[in-house]
């Protein structure tokens, strides 16, 4: 028999007061709990000379701080950020293998004829996604600000400087061109909204069918056959931290990174994006 | 209407949002005061340690060598110097050799002469030494021969006498 597919919403297990508390809610916790341990013993492992788990989570630094150069392409930069990437990957990834481990959408309890599961893939709710990515949005906007200013970073979007600066220049061509400049500024605040939902969507998508694709094959047939599609699931798991994650960073360095110079240059302004700025 | 059945089928709700939230946010902290930030400042130490450490190396290397070639200049300095000392020292045994010879055959020429004059004075001394006696043999022998001719018998037999004291 085909058991029933797994809901997109996170069932209610019990009720704190009037919070509701998830299975998808217990899993992060658990998640955040081993955080919490490890990250307490790498601290106190900590040494000149690495052994152990510091030489493990060491490890894990580097690797992600050469990806992170290749998007930075500035291992200072890459430093900064790797706090907040960081542990958005390790969070993602963890609790997406976490999700995998058997008992998780098994272990459960009956409710009338409805089967609950007591633990469910952290990443198979939208809240947590959607709480990730706004962070990792709102970072990105708040580390924009930080780096350029926030007259300037504001006028990436609300571009009304433009307007007054190319009013000044009395030339036709170049008003007309700020005015189609404002209209992308506006279009770039639609596409940030945009991010929170592709980011949240994708993560939650891809985990989620994993989840209803090893549901539907465990119900099939549960020996064997569903092991390779488990494999499969560690890799999507690991690729879609990897991509929330390195899609937080790019959002990062393109918000800090310094505006090019404004005037007779607008025009070019897209296709210079990457340049330094000569500030 | 819809829009709030959308939410209610993903299962978005502000609580748990907020709550997910504050997990992440939990795991952000722990994660950054705990094992990012103490750890990659000890990865950028170890790595300026480590960059330190072979510049050192390379300069103690490059003093070494350096070391290693003015020992090998000196070295050389040294035994040209040597050398020349030593070139310096047969040429004047060279020298005193030829001063030696020079003078052991100015005297041996000088003793030779000495030797050869001598000899000739010696010899000169004799032959008139002989000469004299000669001449008084012969004043002698004459002398004798004129006394005594008187026959002939008798000056034969003088001759011969004669002839034999000579």
């Amino acid at each position: 028999m085909l058991y029933a597919l797994p809901p997109l919403a996170a069932e209610s297990i019990f009720n704190i007061g009037t919070f509701s508390v998830t299975n998808t809610y217990i899993n992060s916790t658990l998640t955040v709990i081993l955080f919490v341990i490890l990250a307490f013993f790498v601290k106190r492992s900590i040494k000149e000379v690495p052994t152990g788990i510091q030489n493990f989570f060491e490890f894990i630094i580097e690797t992600l701080l050469t990806y992170f150069d290749q998007v930075t392409g500035d291992r200072k930069k890459s430093l900064k950020f790797l706090p907040l990437i960081g542990t958005l990957f390790l969070f993602i990834v963890v609790s997406n293998w976490i999700g995998l481990l058997p008992g998780v959408g098994s272990v459960g309890i009956h409710r009338g004829a409805e089967f609950i599961p007591l633990f469910r893939g952290a990443n198979t709710d939208l809240n947590l996604t959607l709480a990730m990515a706004v962070f990792g949005v709102i970072a990105s906007h708040v580390i924009g600000i930080g780096t350029i200013g926030f007259w300037r970073y504001f006028n990436k979007f609300i571009k009304a400087g433009d307007i007054v600066k190319s009013f000044k220049s009395k030339n036709f061509m170049i008003v007309f061109t700020a005015f189609i400049e404002f209209g992308v500024g506006l279009i770039e605040i639609v596409s940030e909204i945009a991010k929170l939902f592709s980011l949240s969507l994708r993560l939650f998508g891809n985990v989620f069918a994993g989840e209803v694709l090893l549901t539907v094959l465990g119900s099939i047939i549960a020996y064997a056959v569903p092991l390779p599609f488990i494999a499969l699931e560690l890799l999507v798991g690991l690729i879609q931290a990897t991509v929330f994650s390195l899609l937080v960073l790019v959002y990062i360095s393109v918000a800090t990174m310094p505006l090019p110079d404004h005037g007779h240059n607008d025009k070019k302004k897209h296709g210079h994006d990457l340049e330094p700025a000569h500030n | 209407m819809e829009n709030q059945s959308v939410t209610a089928l993903l299962g978005l709700d502000w609580k748990l949002f907020l709550a997910q939230l504050f997990n992440f946010v939990i795991v952000l902290f722990v994660l950054w005061r705990w094992v990012f930030k103490p750890l990659g400042k000890k990865l950028e130490e170890r790595t300026s340690k480590i960059e330190l450490s072979i510049k050192h190396s390379e300069e103690v290397e490059q003093k070494l060598k350096e070391a290693e070639k003015y020992r090998q200049a000196e070295m050389e300095k040294v035994r040209a110097e040597a050398n020349t000392a030593i070139a310096q020292a047969q040429k004047n045994a060279e020298l005193v050799k030829q001063q030696i010879l020079a003078e052991a055959k100015v005297s041996s020429d000088k003793m030779l002469e000495q030797a050869k004059k001598e000899i000739e004075g010696e010899k000169s001394r004799a032959m008139a030494d002989i000469r004299t006696e000669a001449a008084n043999l012969i004043v002698s022998a004459t002398e004798k021969i004129l006394r005594e001719k008187l026959d002939p018998k008798r000056d034969e037999q003088l001759i011969k006498e004669s002839l034999k004291d000579i």
